[in-house]
């Protein structure tokens, strides 16, 4: 009977496997597009000045923080003179399950346009209020450069910071609030890395 | 006899979300809206479905020992598939259910038709089963998402997770009201005839 289980998991496994690989090109292709949607909303102040490029591949130094993905990915946004803002993606790995997939549209001071949470498993009712489609905290980013705040008051409440912390579910905002510092204040030191040469 | 029992137990006499009361997890939390449920309603009756059939396809194959590990690796690939299929034709539709999709696999509905019924019929009955159970599941849920978006609209508490369980309360409360009022009604067809059949016989004396 050992044996007969096993099989039935190679089977499930098998039939899994086949589903899994006939879906994946329309799974990455269905994503790309949510993203682009996202992209679109994120960015929209800008969008009346400029326009969206292609994303352009950036390598980064070791000492860039773990929210950053290696290599980054900048979509810069353009008008006739040059780069006026860009959008970057960016993570937290330190949500309460799996990782947080984060989006941002910086304008050229650095100043926050645009914030979402474009992908995470967080509890539903507590952690998933990041998402748009709950509440609009993740909004109230909004016109904030790293500068505006002192160092110490870029995270949650709770921690000593600025922003709201879910009453129950701490863990999921601070992991974006934690992110977005991390993130903020490296390209705050280091604005030469989103320059994007076009 | 037995298919229209099937059906009528499915879809009214042991509704899995008005009797039964199974997979409530699911029926409260994503019946804000219409889309959401008719979205989730769908992938569920598609692992029902599913699940009821190969498991009554595999049941002379597994014995007590193994039995229910093998039915929960059918479920959980069923709804790995689901998931996967919602993705790939409805992305929009897999970011607003959320955790919720994958959690098809912890709903009892499945787990439980699989054990109190397709483990020991034959095919057809048991993806008949699947299809009365699930569908009768659907229509719930999606009744619940259609008066808790209409109610919305005036009223936020509707939309809200109390909002579920009062909604669910008053389709419950409606569908004993209508039972108890069919009842009452098949008892009084049986005693006319049984009074026709008294007269009947009475004229011939």
């Amino acid at each position: 009977m050992t044996l007969r289980l096993a099989a039935f998991g190679l089977i499930t496994s098998l039939f899994v496997g086949v589903i899994y690989v006939i879906t994946k090109p329309l799974i990455i292709e269905a994503k790309e597009e949510a993203r682009i949607a996202q992209l679109y909303a994120l960015a929209k102040p800008l969008l009346s000045k400029g326009a969206i490029q292609t994303p352009v591949r950036k390598e980064l130094p070791s000492s860039a923080p773990t929210s950053l993905e290696r290599p980054l990915m900048i979509t810069p946004i353009t008008d006739s003179n040059g780069q006026i803002g860009s959008v970057i993606p960016f993570r937290s790995t330190e949500g309460y399950s799996g990782t947080i997939q984060l989006l941002i549209a910086l304008d050229q001071d650095q100043r926050i346009v645009g914030l979402r949470a474009i992908d995470h498993k967080e509890t539903p009712g507590l952690g998933d209020k990041i998402d748009t489609r709950k509440t609009d905290w993740i909004l109230s980013f909004n016109g904030l450069s790293y500068e505006d705040l002192s160092p110490n008051d870029w995270a949650v409440d709770k921690d000593g910071g600025r922003f709201d912390s879910f009453t129950g579910a701490t863990i999921t905002p601070r992991a974006v609030v934690n992110a977005l510092r991390d993130t903020l204040s490296y390209f705050n030191a280091n604005p030469e890395l989103l320059e994007v040469s076009l | 006899m037995k298919v229209v029992t099937l059906w009528l137990d499915g879809l009214w006499d042991r509704n899995p979300g008005l009797i039964q009361l199974l997979g409530l997890c699911p029926l409260l939390a994503v019946s804000n809206t219409l889309e959401n449920a008719i979205g989730l309603g769908l992938a569920t009756l598609f692992v029902l479905v599913l699940s009821n059939a190969s498991v009554s396809l595999i049941r002379h194959l597994v014995d007590d020992a193994i039995r229910l590990p093998v039915f929960v690796l059918v479920i959980a690939a069923l709804t790995t598939c689901a998931e996967l299929l919602v993705q790939a034709f409805d992305y929009p539709l897999y970011q607003s259910l959320g955790i919720f999709l994958p959690l098809i696999v912890t709903n009892c509905l499945i787990l439980g038709r699989a054990e109190a019924l397709a483990r020991r019929e034959p095919f057809v009955i048991s993806t008949m089963d699947g299809l009365a159970q699930g569908l009768g599941f659907f229509l719930v849920l999606v009744s619940l998402g259609a008066l808790r978006e209409w109610a919305s609209e005036t009223l936020i508490l509707a939309a809200l997770p109390p909002g579920a369980f009062i909604a669910l309360g008053l389709l419950v409360a409606l569908h004993q009201a209508i039972q108890s009022k069919l009842k009452h009604l098949r008892a009084k067809v049986i005693a006319d005839t049984k009074d026709r059949r008294v007269r009947t016989t009475g004229d011939i004396s």
